[in-house]
């Protein structure tokens, strides 16, 4: 081994260190003081690369294509940069929507339970309740295309075509009175669309407030009003019941559905696919979803036999969505997914 | 089981089996056979701990675990606390958000002490829930306005220096639901969303000499791989700063909650920013107003307009012996302790009321004080049953001063959500319990 081999192994237990002490004596003194002070300043000053490499890459990990970027390369800037080819109508977003959007937002974009508005609100904003919405508040209707690409339908992320991507973000913006009945949203004109809070926001300018450090005599005791915190609101019985009484969180009746039936042989892979695909209905009972736990819920359909829950499943119906928005799941893995959740509610 | 009612006999079985919940299955069950046993002939008291006379454990008399052997080693490969800790855990409050995979826990910051979050209760903010993601697939691509563009393994990033440093996590909506006043009765509610850990891992400044700046990269996009594709806008300055792209935390691979097996560390910043399972980096001429951005994590003012890119974490502190959940059960002598922390670096100083805000005194602050990080703050208090109005103020390097909630809505209406770090109060009774208040 080298001596210089020799030293960058001594050196690279002092991380930035040794490069930092050759170029800048004074710095030593500051480590001393507080490790911390050496990393934050050093990683402004020396790279490990020049240390270590004359400045020149460690050249670890490899050349990647634009071709490889591209099937992950999904996001899209206020000024279009990103948008993919692709068009698509008001009137095809609204079908699209009701079919997988609306079972949460509404078919007006009014929220369902605790589920994102998404439409009204303008003029809002200065009022006791504000409504941030997409048409009251998103300055850039770029944030829509790009969240609906990545993030929705929220129990099938990136399941959608460019093309219906441009539809849903059209039926929205005309659920905000944004863009007309009869408008097509193509990559072509998207910058043009301007939406009405683009000026409503601006940087950061804290520090905003001074408080002077006052020691003594700071407040005139009898003017001190106080406020106490609402009752009932917060969970408290696992300290003040003097015990624990499980976990803070109680999802309606599945919680306890699930700690009731616990006795239950369970496959956990069914149980996790009914936890990322089926729970956020099925928990709560959002659209009329039968309610994991609830027998009665399920009794009423399985009237019709489970051949019937397991089609339904499959195909959708109503509020529920083919496979639960989940088309990578096999028919076996749904079938298998409606029995644990039978199973969980003691229906069958 | 002769000699017990039907319902003494439950809580013995109750009692049985949490006793040996922590033993292996053959130790277990001839703990629980031993056990009946006993019970049989009516001398349970000697060999179960809890269900016994509580006076038989302690001196002159000599404990039924002093008098027996325990478990032996790798009873749990990975060890797990005492189950006498149970109550140790996250907990959130349910109506806060609509379903439990787009939501947020908190950290039990009244059973913690000195300055480290154990991994297990770090607290959780998912946007598409935790992925389960297998390492081996798991890349990192780092391109945009860059010299070469470069896609990494998991094997790769732990081949450059690494560095280690101990650094707050702050979601910067911790205490937001008390805006209008008071409404959580405990710590874990008000202020729980913060944890603290070693995290380890590659400086991005080093990653970024590796692909090469252009002179026009002056934003990057930090993108997750989770469902919910989690991404920020980050400034240059910060990547260059002190960013790290993280693989461990407190000596252990990432927990799956906090990003596994990769995540970005942004200190002192609002948690959001620093990505979990992080998967692509882009480097740009300008942000990209993301949802997280823009719909969420901007904070509204009162004049209808917002603020964007709120990134800093204020200067904050709060008393975590007494709280709500920690009462004085006694009169005499007390340790008062806290937590203080500051985003734009050191904790100089902690101030700390008994009566309100009328006359403050400095505490000491104890162990380690490092940047962007939490700081313990303590002091000794001779409580006599007296009614207090406790407060923390904490000063940072900066000279900062922690606001009132009064100067903070002045400044900024209700409507913010975000980065609400006004100074807070509990309010001593005399019988010793505690409460969350707000002083106006």
């Amino acid at each position: 081994m080298t001596k210089l081999a020799l030293s960058a192994l001594f050196c690279s237990s002092l991380l930035f260190g040794c490069g930092q002490n050759q170029s800048d004596p004074k710095q030593s003194d500051s480590v001393s003081n507080s490790s911390e002070q050496m990393t934050d300043s050093a990683a402004k000053q020396t790279l490990p690369q020049q240390s270590y490499n004359s400045g020149k890459p460690f050249s670890i990990g490899q050349p990647v294509s634009q071709d490889v970027i591209a099937g992950w390369d999904i996001d899209v800037r206020p000024d279009g940069l990103g948008l993919p080819k692709g068009s698509g109508s008001v009137e095809d977003g609204e079908e699209l929507y009701e079919q997988k959007c609306a079972l949460c937002h509404g078919s007006f974009g009014e929220g369902v339970k605790r589920w994102p508005k998404l439409s009204g609100g303008q003029g809002t904003l200065v009022e006791d309740k504000p409504e941030k919405t997409v048409g009251s508040y998103w300055p850039y209707a770029s944030t829509l295309w790009d969240y609906i690409n990545r993030a929705m339908p929220f129990t099938a992320p990136q399941s959608l075509e460019a093309d219906e991507v441009y539809a849903i973000t059209a039926y929205v913006l005309n659920l905000n009175d944004i863009v007309d009945d009869d408008f097509v949203l193509t990559q072509e004109n998207f910058a043009a669309i301007q939406m009405p809070n683009k000026d409503g926001f601006y940087t950061d300018d804290r520090p905003d407030i001074k408080n002077p450090r006052c020691m003594s005599d700071c407040l005139d005791p009898a003017k001190i009003k106080e406020t106490a915190s609402l009752r009932g609101i917060s969970p408290t019985d696992h300290f003040k019941n003097d015990g624990n009484t499980g976990v803070a969180y109680k999802e309606d009746d599945h919680q306890a559905a699930s700690s009731e039936t616990a006795e239950i042989d369970i496959d956990p892979e069914i149980k996790q696919t009914y936890d990322t695909a089926c729970k956020v209905c099925h928990a709560g009972g959002l659209a009329g979803a039968p309610k994991l736990g609830v027998a009665a819920d399920w009794k009423a359909r399985l009237e019709l036999g489970t051949e019937n829950i397991y089609k339904n499943a499959i195909n959708g119906l109503n509020g529920m969505p083919p496979k639960g928005g989940r088309a990578d799941l096999s028919d076996e893995t749904i079938k298998a997914t409606v029995d644990y959740m039978l199973k969980m509610s003691q229906a069958e | 089981m002769s000699g017990f009612s039907e319902k003494e006999e439950q809580k013995l079985l109750g009692t049985l089996e949490r006793e040996s919940e922590n033993l292996g299955i053959t130790e277990r069950r001839q703990f629980l056979k031993n056990a009946l046993l006993f019970a049989g002939g009516g001398a349970v008291a000697a060999q179960s701990g809890s269900l016994a006379a509580a006076s038989s454990n302690l001196p002159p008399s000599v404990p039924s675990w002093t008098r027996s052997l325990g478990a032996g080693v790798l009873t749990n490969p990975y060890g797990k606390p005492s189950h006498y800790e149970k109550e140790v855990q996250r907990r959130t409050v349910p109506w806060l958000t609509a379903d439990s995979i787009s939501s947020i826990s908190m950290t039990p910051l009244h059973k913690l002490k000195g300055i480290i979050t154990p991994n297990g209760l770090v607290f959780e903010r998912y946007h598409g829930g935790v992925p389960v993601i297998n390492p081996d697939e798991h890349r990192l691509i780092i391109h945009g306005l860059v010299d070469r563009p470069i896609i990494f393994t998991m094997d790769e990033l732990r081949r450059f220096p690494s560095v280690s440093e101990i650094k707050f996590l702050e979601c910067p909506a911790n205490g937001g639901m008390e805006w209008r006043g008071p409404q959580m009765e405990a710590l874990q509610f008000t202020h729980g969303m913060i944890s603290c850990c070693e995290w380890t891992g590659v400086r991005l400044s080093t990653l970024l000499a590796e692909v090469g700046i252009k002179t026009e990269g002056k934003w990057i996009l930090a993108e997750g791989a989770d469902g919910a594709g989690m991404a920020r806008s980050i400034p240059m300055d910060k990547a260059l700063d002190d960013a790290i792209v993280v693989y461990a935390q407190n000596g252990e691979a990432l927990r799956p909650e906090q990003g596994y097996p990769l995540r970005l560390m942004n200190p002192g910043w609002e948690g959001n920013t620093s990505i979990k399972w992080l998967r692509r980096l882009e480097i740009g001429d300008k942000p990209w107003y993301m949802r997280e951005e823009t719909s969420k994590y901007t904070d509204l003012m009162e004049d209808g307009r917002a603020r964007k890119f709120t990134f800093v974490q204020e200067c904050n502190s709060v008393i975590t012996t007494p709280s709500p959940e920690v009462p004085l059960k006694a009169k005499g002598w007390f340790e008062i302790e806290g937590l203080a922390w500051s985003g734009h670096g050191k904790i100089k100083a902690v101030d700390i009321s008994l009566d309100g805000g009328v006359t403050w005194q400095e505490a000491p602050l104890k162990g380690l004080v490092l940047s962007k990080c939490l700081t313990r703050f303590s002091f000794m208090l001779n409580w006599q049953g007296e009614p207090l109005l406790l407060q923390s103020r904490a000063i940072d390097e900066t000279g900062y001063v922690q606001p009132t909630i009064s100067q903070l809505r002045e400044q900024r209406g209700v409507n913010s959500i975000y980065h609400k770090n006004s100074i807070h109060t509990w309010k001593v009774n005399s019988d010793g319990s505690v409460q969350n208040v707000q002083l106006t």
